[in-house]
C-alpha cells in the first residue's frame, strides 16, 4: 500500500460515522434510482422493490466491505488500551509520578547532553550542501620528537594545496577572531570571520540582502575592503534596515557592505555566529603587523588559518589522505626551499588528512570533548538505571494484579493483548516522561550553557528537531525496556497457582528478576559514583594547584592599534601612558606591561650559557618581558635573590629572573644566583641571573608544559613589546572591567582601542573540562544513588509486606526483633554486595581510558573506590532499615489465627 | 432475457471498467451500474452494491475523486470523477489486459 493510500485510509478512519452515513445515502439513492426504473417498466411497486434488492445484491455485505476500507481493528485497540492506560495511571498518581519524573530525569539527561555533543561534533552547519563531503584538513607532524596536529597553518600553505591537491571539488580557507567594529568608545569587539571567496560555494545559501563576495574581491595581496554582515548582527546592530553601500569599521579595515548572510547562518564557526564576513586577504592584508601582511601569502611564519576541501565524489579517505599528505610534503619542500632551514620531510613526517569539520569529532579532539563523551555514556547509564528503576515499579504493579491478571487470562484474554496493554501503559507512561525530561533538559540547559560556555548549547531544547527525535527514540525504548519485561514476567504467571493461593505464594520467582535489576542498578550506580569521585578530586586538584601567579585578582588589558601608525618609541610611550593611567586609578594596587599572557601565547629566543653545549636540547625555555611591578602585580613569589627593579633599566648591566624548574635544569648542582646566560646570541654581553622565581604554568595545566621561564625586564630587552597589561585590582576584578576600560580608552589614540577582561577567565576555560566531570559526574552519580536507593526501599519493603504473615510465624516461634532484622536487612546487604562488588569490577575495568582525562588523580584511587562501596552499603542500610523495622512488629497473634 | 451462466469478473477488471466508464464524465454509482448493464449488453452481471466498496478503495488509491452534487431531477448523489492518477492506471491496465488477452486467445487457437 502507497502512503498516499495508508493516509487516505487514516484520514476515513477519524471520519468513519459520516462515510458510514454517506454510503447509505448512496446506496439508498441507487435502490430509489433502480426502484423508479422497475416501475417505469411496468413493474408492481412490490416487484420494483424485489427487483431493486436483487439487483443491488447483500447490502450488509456492502457495508462490511466498504468498512473494511476505512477500518483500522488494531487503531480502535490501541484507543481503547490508551483509555485504559489512562485510567489506571490516573487512578495512581503515586505510582505514576514517580515513574514519569525518574524517566523524565532519564530522558532529560540524554536530551541535554545529545544537544550539546550533537552541536560540538555531528550537526551540520546550517545551508551547508552535502555535508557528507566536505572536511577539514587537519595537518601533523612531528617535532622534537612528539608527533603532534598543528591547529592553524598559513595561507601559503592553503595556496600550496589548491596547486598541489587533486582530490578537491572545492577548497577554501577560513579563520575567525575578536575583532572590533566601530569606532572610539564604541568600539567592541566581535567575532569576525575572514574567509576565502570559495568558501560561499560550499553553502545553498541565498544572502539575505545583496550578495556575497567573489574572487575578484578576495585577492592578495590585499582583499578589497568588502563585508558581509551576519544576520544576528545586521538585526541587532541595524534593525534589518537596507545597509547596503554604508561602510562599517571592522579591524583596521573601513569596509562597504555589500551583503547580509541569511539567517541561521554560521559561516563554518562552531558556537557564535561571526558578526561580520570579510575576504580572508582583506583579513591578512590589513593585520596590523606589517611583516605578516605583506609576507602572508609568500612565507610560512604565520600560521592562523584553516582549510577545508570537498572531496570529489566516492573518494575514500584513505586516497584523499595520499593525496593531501603528498600536497603537504611538496609545500613541506617549498618552504624548506624558501627558508633555507627547518626540520626535513625524512624527520618530520608530514602526513594531511581530510577529517571532520568539527574539531571536537576529529583525530586531535580536546580534553573537553573527550569529557563530553563519557559524560553522555553516564547520560545513557542515568537512562538505564531510571529504566531497570521503572520496570521494577512496573513489575511491583503488575505482581499486585496479579489475580486479575490471572482472571482475564483464564477468561480467555491472549497473552498478546495483555502484554499489549502492559505496553500501552508504558509507552504513556515514557511520553510522558519524555515530556517532563525536555522540560528538565531545557532548564538544565542554563547550567550546561553555563559549564560549557558554548553560546546556543542547551537552547530550543524543545523545539529543535534533532533533539526531540533523539528523545522520542529514547522513550521508545524505555518504553520497551520497562513494558516488556515486566509483562513477560508477569505473565508467564502459573495460572492456577495465582488463581489458587493469591498473593502469598507464587511471587519469589518474579522478586528474583526484581533483584537483579536492583544488583544492576546498584552497580551502575557504584561506577558513576566513582567517576564522580574521581573527577571532583581532579577539579580539587586543579584548583589547588599553585599556577604560580595569582589569577583571581588580576585584569588583563589588551591594547589593540588601529589607524595609526606608531613608531616603536611612540608605541613604548603609549603602553607607558597606560600603566601609569592604570596605577592611577582607584580600586587598582598595581600594575605590569607584559609581552605574553598565560595560554595565550610564549615567546622564545636562543639562549646560551657557558658550559652546556646546546641549551635548547634540554627543552623549551620562555621568556616574559615586564616591567618591574611583574611580581608584586601577579603574586609570582621570589624564591632567591630579588625580583628586577626600576634601576634595571636601558643601559644598566643586563639581569634576569629564572624559575626555579629552569634554574635546576640548567645548573643541577650549582647555584644559579649570579650565572650568566646570554639571550638571543653568544656574543651579547652576559645577563646575569639576579633571582628565582616560583614555577608557573605557561601553555598547559597538564604535568607536560615544563615550566621552563625566564623573566626579563621590558626595558631592557624588547621595550615595544609590553602589549599587554596585568592590573591587580583591590576587589572583585570581574565588577570594574567597564570602569578600568572607559579609564585606559581615554590615553588611546585615533581608532585604537583596549579590551578589558579577568585573568581568570582565561584560567577557567583550561580548567573547564574537569569543572564539567566533576559537576556533571557528581550530579549523575547522586541522581543514580537515589534512584537506586529508593528502588531497593520499594522491593524490600514490598517483600516485607509479602512475608508479614511468615514474620509473624516466626515471632511466634520465638524468633526475637534481631533476628527478623538480620533476615530483612541482610536481603539489602546481599543487593548491595552484589552490586558494589560488580560496580567496582566494571570501574576497575574502564579505568585505564578514563585516566587521560583526570588530573594528578589515579583512576584506580583505592581510597575512592572504597569510599564509594561504603556509600553504597550506608544508603543500603538505611533503606532496608525502614522494612526491617516493620517486620519486627509483625502480630503473631494475626498469624497464627490466620491458619 | 437473463443469462444462466453467472460471468464472473478477473481480479481487477471492475477497477478498468470503472475507470473507463469515467473517462466519460463524472458520474454517480448508479450510472456507472447503468453504464456497465447497458455496454455489456448484461453480460457483465455485478451485484451493483459491490460497486461501492471498490469505488471506496480506488478513492483512497487516488484514482478517483469523490463530489456530492445535484442529480438533474433534483436529487443527491455523490459523483466519482476520474484523476491524473487514475488515467495513469487505466492506461497500465489497459495495456496489461491487451497482452492477457492476445496470450489468451493464443492459447485457445493453438488447443
Amino acid at each position: 500500500m502507497s502512503a498516499r493510500e495508508w493516509l487516505a485510509r487514516l484520514f476515513d478512519w477519524s471520519r468513519r460515522e459520516q462515510l458510514d452515513r454517506e454510503l447509505d445515502d448512496e446506496l439508498r439513492f441507487h435502490r430509489g434510482q433502480l426502484e423508479r426504473d422497475a416501475v417505469d417498466a411496468g413493474a408492481s411497486e412490490r416487484e420494483a422493490k424485489h427487483d431493486a434488492a436483487r439487483r443491488l445484491g447483500n447490502v450488509t455485505r456492502v457495508h462490511e466491505d466498504a468498512r473494511d476500507r476505512w477500518s483500522w481493528p488494531w487503531l480502535d485497540h490501541l484507543f481503547q488500551d490508551m483509555r485504559y492506560a489512562w485510567r489506571g495511571i490516573r487512578r495512581s498518581p503515586g505510582f505514576a509520578i514517580p515513574v514519569i519524573l525518574t524517566l523524565g530525569l532519564g530522558i532529560g539527561a540524554n536530551a541535554a547532553m545529545f544537544g550539546l555533543i550533537d552541536r560540538m561534533m555531528f550537526r551540520p552547519y546550517p545551508y551547508l550542501r552535502d555535508p557528507g563531503s566536505v572536511h577539514r584538513v587537519y595537518l601533523q607532524s612531528t617535532f622534537r620528537g612528539n608527533r603532534q596536529f598543528w591547529g592553524s597553518t598559513e595561507y601559503t600553505r592553503f595556496l600550496d594545496f589548491k596547486k598541489f591537491s587533486t582530490t578537491y571539488q572545492q577548497i577554501a580557507a577560513f579563520s575567525a577572531g575578536a575583532t572590533a567594529i566601530g569606532t572610539g568608545e564604541d568600539a567592541r569587539e566581535f567575532r569576525v570571520a575572514g574567509v576565502s571567496a570559495s568558501l560561499w560555494d560550499f553553502f545553498n545559501a541565498r544572502p539575505a540582502l545583496g550578495r556575497f563576495f567573489t574572487a575578484a574581491e578576495d585577492t592578495t595581496p590585499r582583499g578589497a575592503d568588502v563585508a558581509v554582515l551576519g544576520y544576528g548582527y545586521w538585526t541587532a546592530q541595524y534593525d534589518r534596515r537596507d545597509v547596503l553601500g554604508q561602510t562599517i569599521r571592522v579591524g583596521n579595515i573601513t569596509a562597504t557592505i555589500i551583503g547580509v548572510a541569511p539567517e541561521g547562518f554560521t559561516g563554518v564557526s562552531d558556537g557564535e555566529a561571526p558578526a561580520a564576513y570579510i575576504p580572508i586577504t582583506t583579513y591578512a592584508g590589513s593585520n596590523a603587523n606589517q611583516r605578516d601582511r605583506e609576507e602572508y601569502y609568500t612565507r610560512y611564519n604565520w600560521g592562523w588559518l584553516y582549510v577545508m576541501v570537498r572531496l570529489k565524489p566516492g573518494l575514500t579517505a584513505e586516497a584523499a589522505e595520499q593525496d593531501l599528505t603528498s600536497a603537504y610534503i611538496r609545500s613541506w619542500n617549498a618552504e624548506l626551499e624558501f627558508d633555507g632551514e627547518g626540520t626535513p620531510v625524512a624527520i618530520a613526517q608530514p602526513r594531511a588528512l581530510a577529517g571532520p569539520m568539527k574539531t571536537a569529532a576529529g583525530p586531535n579532539a580536546g580534553l573537553e570533548a573527550k569529557t563530553l563523551l563519557w559524560v553522555s555514556g553516564v547520560a545513557v547509564i542515568v537512562l538505564l538505571i531510571a529504566c531497570a528503576n521503572v520496570a521494577n515499579l512496573m513489575l511491583a504493579r503488575l505482581l499486585r494484579r496479579q489475580r486479575e491478571i490471572a482472571v482475564r487470562l483464564a477468561l480467555g484474554v491472549s497473552r498478546g493483548r495483555l502484554l499489549m496493554q502492559t505496553l500501552t501503559e508504558s509507552l504513556m507512561l515514557a511520553l510522558l516522561g519524555c515530556a517532563a525530561g525536555l522540560l528538565i533538559a531545557q532548564w538544565g540547559g542554563a547550567t550546561l550553557r553555563h559549564l560549557y560556555a558554548q553560546q546556543g548549547a542547551g537552547e530550543g531544547i524543545v523545539t529543535d528537531g534533532r533533539i526531540l527525535a533523539v528523545s522520542l527514540v529514547a522513550a521508545l525504548l524505555a518504553a520497551l525496556v520497562t513494558g516488556v519485561l515486566p509483562a513477560v514476567a508477569a505473565t508467564r504467571a502459573d495460572l492456577a497457582s495465582s488463581l489458587k493461593s493469591g498473593a502469598r505464594e507464587g511471587t519469589h520467582q518474579k522478586s528474583r528478576t526484581r533483584v537483579a535489576l536492583l544488583v544492576v542498578q546498584g552497580a551502575m550506580s557504584v561506577v558513576l559514583l566513582v567517576g564522580a569521585g574521581l573527577f571532583v578530586q581532579s577539579l580539587d586538584k586543579v584548583k589547588d594547584m599553585r599556577l604560580g601567579f595569582d589569577a583571581e585578582p588580576l585584569l588583563l588589558v589588551n591594547r589593540i592599534l588601529r589607524g595609526v601608525q606608531l613608531d616603536s618609541s611612540a608605541r613604548v610611550q603609549l603602553s607607558r601612558r597606560l600603566l601609569d593611567a592604570a596605577q592611577a586609578l582607584p580600586g587598582v594596587s598595581e600594575a605590569a606591561l607584559v609581552s605574553s599572557v598565560p595560554f595565550w601565547s610564549t615567546s622564545s629566543t636562543s639562549l646560551f650559557v657557558s658550559g652546556i653545549d646546546s641549551v635548547s636540547r634540554l627543552g623549551r625555555f620562555t621568556y616574559q618581558t615586564a616591567t618591574p611591578d611583574y611580581f608584586t602585580t601577579t603574586g609570582t613569589r621570589i624564591l632567591r635573590g630579588r625580583p628586577f627593579a626600576s634601576a634595571d633599566r636601558e643601559g644598566a648591566p643586563r639581569v634576569a629572573v629564572l624559575s626555579e624548574s629552569m634554574a635546576r635544569i640548567l645548573w643541577p648542582s650549582a647555584e644559579a644566583l649570579g650565572q650568566c646566560i646570554r639571550v638571543g646570541s653568544d656574543t651579547l654581553p652576559c645577563t646575569e641571573v639576579i633571582g628565582i622565581a616560583e614555577d608557573a604554568v605557561q601553555n598547559s595545566m597538564l604535568d607536560n608544559d615544563k615550566r621552563l621561564r625566564y623573566y626579563l625586564p621590558l626595558d631592557q630587552y624588547f621595550p615595544a613589546n609590553g602589549n599587554y597589561m596585568l592590573v591587580r585590582m583591590h576587589g572583585d576584578p570581574s565588577r570594574q572591567v567597564e570602569s578600568v576600560r572607559l579609564a585606559l580608552q581615554g590615553a588611546m589614540p585615533g581608532e585604537s582601542y583596549v579590551t578589558v577582561r579577568p585573568l581568570i577567565e582565561i584560567i577557567d576555560g583550561e580548567r573547564r573540562s574537569w569543572q564539567i566531570g566533576a559537576t556533571m559526574f557528581a550530579a549523575f552519580g547522586v541522581l543514580a544513588l537515589i534512584v537506586a536507593a529508593v528502588g531497593l526501599y520499594g522491593v524490600i519493603a514490598y517483600g516485607v509486606a509479602q512475608r508479614m504473615h511468615e514474620m509473624g510465624v516466626r515471632i511466634a516461634l520465638g524468633a526475637r526483633s534481631g533476628d527478623v532484622v538480620r533476615l530483612v536487612m541482610g536481603q539489602g546487604m546481599r543487593v548491595a554486595g552484589a552490586g558494589i562488588v560488580i560496580g567496582l569490577g566494571v570501574a576497575l575495568l574502564v579505568a585505564p581510558r578514563v585516566q587521560p582525562l583526570l588530573f594528578q588523580q589515579s583512576a584506580r584511587d583505592p581510597v575512592t573506590y572504597a569510599a564509594v562501596g561504603v556509600v553504597l552499603l550506608l544508603v543500603a542500610l538505611l533503606a532496608s532499615a525502614l522494612p526491617a523495622r516493620r517486620a519486627t512488629r509483625a502480630d503473631p497473634n494475626a498469624a497464627l489465627r490466620a491458619d | 432475457m437473463t443469462m444462466s451462466v453467472r460471468r464472473d469478473l478477473l481480479p481487477g477488471m471492475l477497477d478498468m471498467l470503472v475507470l473507463k466508464t469515467l473517462t466519460i464524465q463524472p458520474m454517480h454509482g448508479y450510472g456507472i451500474a447503468q453504464h456497465l448493464h447497458r455496454l455489456s449488453e448484461a453480460v457483465i452481471q455485478v451485484e451493483e452494491g459491490s460497486l461501492y466498496p471498490a469505488l471506496q478503495r480506488m478513492r483512497q488509491r487516488g484514482w478517483i475523486s469523490a463530489e456530492w452534487r445535484q442529480t438533474p431531477n433534483n436529487q443527491r448523489a455523490r459523483y466519482y470523477t476520474i484523476t491524473a492518477a487514475g488515467r495513469q492506471q487505466l492506461g497500465e491496465q489497459t495495456a496489461g489486459f491487451a497482452d492477457l488477452l492476445a496470450a489468451v486467445s493464443r492459447v485457445m487457437e493453438v488447443a
